[in-house]
């Protein structure tokens, strides 16, 4: 049986490893009169803690919350639209809305939810019993979560951004947007972004480093590599959009002319900056959906997935192409002909590695042995949908075409089946998928079924006839559409924009329903096994929901889909070779247990990530509101950096209540941490 | 345990595939009905050769875009209900098939290549500037300026003054002009659907834009590039008139200024307008009682530093960035839907009094920030040094009002 233990001066065992002596001696207790928090329940074990599964957790409880928020928005964007001239959002409050509704699902709910199913799922995929560091994890969550509450503060403290979530310069200096809406989202952003810059950092470094022995790179979760490029994709795109956020911050608030024309800038310098960042963002929501659907298709179909070296290598081809197609969102602003070629051909490159993902799935399907499950159809319907998204970016990555297209409806369409159908859906064919491994109780599949077919047909309402609509002229972004514009005929755009409505309102159905799931489920959902879905990778060869430490003994890993060889072997029958599942989940799990490791170290909770953390939205209050408010926060600053580089990562035995008998303080490095 | 599960997922196979079946044919009727008939702003009636190059375009993508998307959902569909559980084996664990892979990988290339080719080529063309007649376009929060360029020949018709107007762009029909178009403040796109596709206009720079109607008739667009509070509120129109009625407007256009005739209510409505709007609206040519001409300043008062030159007010059909418009709904209607050969007759008419539509004016005149967000909150100007948007409200009196519109009415 394994253990965890408290620090003990015996060297700390991981796996097969002994630890060597650490070279470094670190402070032997916390500093200060507090003691650690070291609680593993109650709100602290929460607030204070460091574990990979419990942040996983917070940061889709808090990325759902933002969902919701941004559905609202949504929601009353659809409202206003059902009907020409309408006046249920003025033009300021409407302006506001569109930009905060992308903003918040953007950077609120798609990133962070890919973000929470990277932090728990990652280091259970590849045989580890937490990320490389896990404090950072920790600050990476509490940044998520204050910049998003600072973001949204802007609503109630003289109106949130209007700008566009693209903040197109020169409409963003203060001159064109008097409020400080702009400056909340740009202040919101940073700190959000220093949160997605050390997660991405983070996992990078547990990917390569933390893998169970036998996992080479080619035997890695296909969710484990798209992440990985994913995170590759943040270090290298959130730096850029850091800089164009404080050189517009300087612009707005210290006089900077970045971007202002009189004084001879160019305001295509933010476009180039904006969409440098903005594109690979686009990847950066797609490819942990495509990582989903790439683990629940060959789950349920009972196969492995078909070319899984070519779907990996494809994700990061997507990732090194979409570096290179950048303004193709700037086809209209006029970068001369030999620009827009170049980018034009970039772009259609980018459909062929993303047509050979959509090939691998549906031949994934083909010759299996299909279970319908919710998470299932939700993957099927990410197949269907990201190929009509797919083939719309076609239509225009022809630059002239896009002339046409562009800043219309059109690209509403465009990248909304794009990201609710492809990203959106994958994350919830992950909430389906993996909910009984997370919380140790099975959603409701009959209530799931409704919330599927109830998105998927929401999203072809909604946003299907966007495309007629854009085509025969509806601009985005445009508070009021007149109805002299409309056509004529039953099937008039005023017509196609009450359709859109209605779909709106029928995913937000959908998504009532998966939250009523999620409540009766938490109340009385059957409990689950721990391998409902016979499933095939590493995070199911543990208990549900997994303990603290994941794994008992860390597993060897022989084959790519390791789990599913555990259970399954070649028999021999009269008619030939075929599968036959020897053993059960549990019993694979049982023959782990057996051969648990004796000594297991986690590192401790502790403080100082949320102070770090609170530090920022108050040096940014500073920055808007009142300057000596930013010194203070830089002072929470430094005492948290302070107090974090001295803190020990595991916790001293002094700190215990009561603290431990004979032990006296450890010198001891956790081997994690 | 075994058993339900199969029996449960083929119970679900079933009722999979048939929503499927009903969601394509949902998805392609959608895509097959649905289209509004003339849509004032439909890209795909193009009006004229630079439309019409990217409609061709347009259509061969969205032609292949169907065919290989329904080869895909004809795929997928075909193996939800092929390879449902039925109870069948595990499947052979295989990983896949190289040879396939790289067919599928070359395939959708060559079809890009097929596409590439004339996109690429029409990137060019559509860029050439080789043209005799040139506009400049200029766009401000929330309305187009038009500069004819003067020494520029427009369909034979040379321009012989500058002209400058706002929101209707007249041009002679089946003749390619050349737009030259910038901003005086945040970016805005100039888009003419039915002419050709959008170019931004960003403020220090020039971009170019080709537009030519094969037949004289109205066309309408939109401001494209979000530009702030009233984007919504920021249209435009081309209008192409044959060259017979393209002289006649440009000959009107820089005709000389006729003032009211003396004791009339439009008379009265002269001084009127030189009290209260010549501070920023330019008439040509008005001149003071003792003979001193009235230049308009609005870069005193305006963020943009213009506001639009009311010369011909009356010759266009709308105002306030192309919102509201001068005549009532039927004459629009007359007008938009009149054949070729009789919309130039009818254009040039300019606002009749029988077609004016005087609500629209004289709610404007009372309280134009009402109409049209401006930011006119007195608090939202400290960024500003005070400087409007928009038009502010002037407080004008009812008296007041129908003397600008009496003068007003005259200007055509």
């Amino acid at each position: 049986m394994a253990i965890i233990e408290r620090p003990s001066l015996a060297p700390a065992v991981i796996g097969d490893e002994v630890a060597s002596p650490p070279a470094l001696v670190t402070p032997t207790a916390a500093m200060g009169v507090f003691k650690r928090p070291v609680s593993t329940t109650g709100w602290k074990s929460w607030v204070f803690t460091v574990d990979h599964k419990k942040l996983g957790i917070m940061y889709g409880a808090v990325a759902l919350f933002f969902f919701l928020v941004g559905g609202a928005e949504a929601l009353l964007i659809r409202l206003q639209l059902a009907a020409p001239d309408n006046t249920v959002l003025s033009a300021d409050l409407y302006n506001q809305m569109f930009t905060m509704h992308a903003t918040t699902m953007v950077f609120l709910f798609v990133m962070p939810m890919a973000a929470a199913f990277a932090n728990y799922f990652i280091p259970l995929q590849i045989g580890a019993r937490d990320v490389a560091f896990p404090r950072i994890n920790a600050v990476g969550f509490w940044l998520f979560l204050f910049g998003g509450l600072f973001l949204n503060s802007a609503w109630f403290l003289g109106g949130a951004a209007d700008g566009g979530w693209f903040m197109y310069s020169p409409n963003s200096s203060p001159l064109f947007s008097p409020s400080h809406g702009i400056d909340f989202w740009l202040l919101g952003l940073q700190i959000t972004g220093i949160a997605s810059l050390v997660g991405a950092m983070n996992l990078i470094v547990t990917i390569l480093n933390m893998r169970a022995p036998g996992m080479s790179l080619m035997r890695m979760p296909v969710f484990t590599w798209m992440q990985l490029v994913t995170q590759f994709l943040l270090l290298f795109a959130m730096p850029v959009i850091t800089v164009a956020l404080f050189l517009l911050g300087f612009q707005r608030n210290f006089g900077a002319a970045f971007f202002d024309v009189d004084k001879g800038a160019d305001p295509l310098l933010w476009q180039h900056l904006f969409w440098i960042f903005g594109h690979p963002e686009v990847y950066i929501i797609i490819l942990p959906s495509f990582g989903i659907i790439s683990e629940v298709l060959p789950t349920f179909a009972r196969k492995p997935l078909f070319g899984y070296k070519f779907v990996v290598f494809s994700g990061a081809a997507i990732g090194f192409i979409g570096w290179g197609v950048w303004a193709h969102h700037m086809f209209a602003s006029g970068l001369g002909p030999v620009s827009v070629a170049v980018f034009s051909a970039a772009t259609m490159l980018v459909a062929i590695p993303t047509g050979v993902k959509i090939c691998n799935w549906t031949l994934t399907l083909w010759g299996g042995k299909l279970w319908f499950t919710t998470a299932m159809n939700f993957a099927i319907g990410v197949i269907v949908l990201f190929t009509i998204g797919g083939l719309s970016g076609v239509t225009h990555a022809s630059a002239p075409a896009d002339t046409q297209q562009t800043d219309t409806y059109h690209i509403v369409a465009h990248f909304h089946y794009v990201i609710v159908g492809g990203a959106v859906m994958g994350l919830f064919a992950g909430f389906y998928y993996w909910w009984p491994k997370m919380f140790g109780k099975m959603l409701s599949e009959r209530m799931g079924k409704w919330n599927f077919w109830l998105m998927f047909f929401g999203v072809n309402l909604t946003f299907a006839p966007m495309h007629i609509l854009g085509m025969q002229g509806q601009p985005r972004r445009m508070v009021v559409w007149p109805s002299k514009l409309t056509g004529e005929g039953f099937f008039n755009l005023g017509f196609w924009n009450k359709v859109a409505t209605l779909g709106s309102f029928t995913i937000a159905l959908g998504v009532l329903l998966f939250v009523i799931n999620i409540i009766i489920t938490t109340k009385k959902g059957a409990k689950a096994p721990l391998d409902p879905w016979d499933a095939r990778t590493l995070e199911w060869l543990t208990a549900s929901p997994p303990k603290e430490h994941n794994f008992d003994s860390i597993p060897t890993v022989h084959a790519l889909d390791e789990f599913f060889h555990r259970k399954y072997e070649e028999v021999d029958t009269a008619d030939g070779a075929r599968l036959v599942k020897v053993k059960t989940g549990e019993e694979v799990l049982a023959i782990e247990e057996a051969a648990g490791d004796a000594h297991i170290h986690l590192p401790s909770p502790s403080y100082w990530p949320i102070v770090l953390a609170l530090s920022f939205p108050v040096i940014a209050y500073g920055i808007i509101f009142n300057r000596m408010l930013s010194v203070v926060g830089a002072g929470i600053l430094v005492i948290a950096l302070f107090g974090w580089v001295l803190e020990p990562s595991v916790a001293d035995d002094s700190d215990y209540d009561p603290p431990a008998e004979g032990s006296g303080p450890t010198k001891e490095l956790a081997s994690i941490g | 345990m075994e058993q339900s599960e199969n029996m449960q997922s083929r119970s679900c196979g079933r009722r999979v595939a048939g929503r499927r079946y009903v969601a394509l044919a949902v998805g392609v009727g959608v895509l097959l009905a649905g289209c509004a008939k003339n849509a004032p702003q439909d890209t795909f009636q193009p009006a004229g050769s630079n439309a019409r190059k990217i409609d061709g375009l347009q259509r061969e993508l969205f032609y292949i875009s169907g065919v290989v998307g329904v080869i895909v959902f004809a795929f997928v569909g075909y193996a939800v209900w092929k390879f449902k559980d039925r109870g069948q084996e595990i499947p052979e664990q295989t990983h896949g098939n190289p040879k396939l892979e790289i067919l599928l990988t070359i395939l959708p290339a060559v079809i890009l290549a097929v596409v590439a080719v004339p996109s690429i080529a029409a990137v060019f063309e559509l860029d050439k500037k080789d043209n005799d007649c040139v506009i400049n376009v200029t766009g401000q929060q929330w309305w187009w300026e038009y500069d004819y360029v003067q020494g520029s020949t427009c369909g034979g018709v040379e321009i012989t003054k500058s002209i400058v107007t706002s929101s209707e762009l007249v041009i002679p029909a089946d003749v390619d002009v050349l737009l030259r178009i910038t901003s005086r403040d945040v970016i805005h796109s100039y888009w003419i659907p039915r002419l050709n596709g959008k170019r931004d206009a960003v403020p220090g720079r020039l971009h170019t834009l080709r537009m030519q109607a094969d037949q004289p008739g109205i066309y309408t667009g939109q401001c494209t590039e979000f530009c702030g509070l009233s984007h919504a509120r920021m249209r435009q129109a081309a209008v192409a008139l044959n060259k017979a009625d393209f002289q006649t407007w440009v000959t009107n256009q820089t005709a000389d200024y006729v003032a009211p005739e003396a004791g009339t209510l439009a008379a009265t409505g002269e001084g009127t307008f030189q009290a209260q709007c010549s501070k920023c609206h330019q008439v040509n040519d008005l001149k003071t009682a003792d003979g001193t001409p009235v230049l308009a300043a609005p870069d005193l008062y305006v963020v943009s530093g213009v506001a639009p030159n009311l010369t011909k007010l009356m010759t266009r059909t709308a105002f306030a960035g192309w919102t509201f418009d001068l005549i009532s709904a039927e004459c629009r209607d007359k007008l938009w839907n009149a054949p070729p050969d009789e919309f130039g007759a009818l254009y040039l008419q300019g606002v009749t009094p029988e077609c004016f539509d005087e609500a629209n004016l004289r709610t404007w005149l009372r309280n134009a920030p009402a109409m049209k967000p401006m930011y006119a909150d007195p608090a939202k100007l400290a960024a500003t040094g005070g400087k409007t948007r928009g038009m502010p409200n002037l407080n004008l009196t009812e008296n007041q009002i129908d003397e600008l519109i009496a003068y007003l009415l005259e200007r055509k």
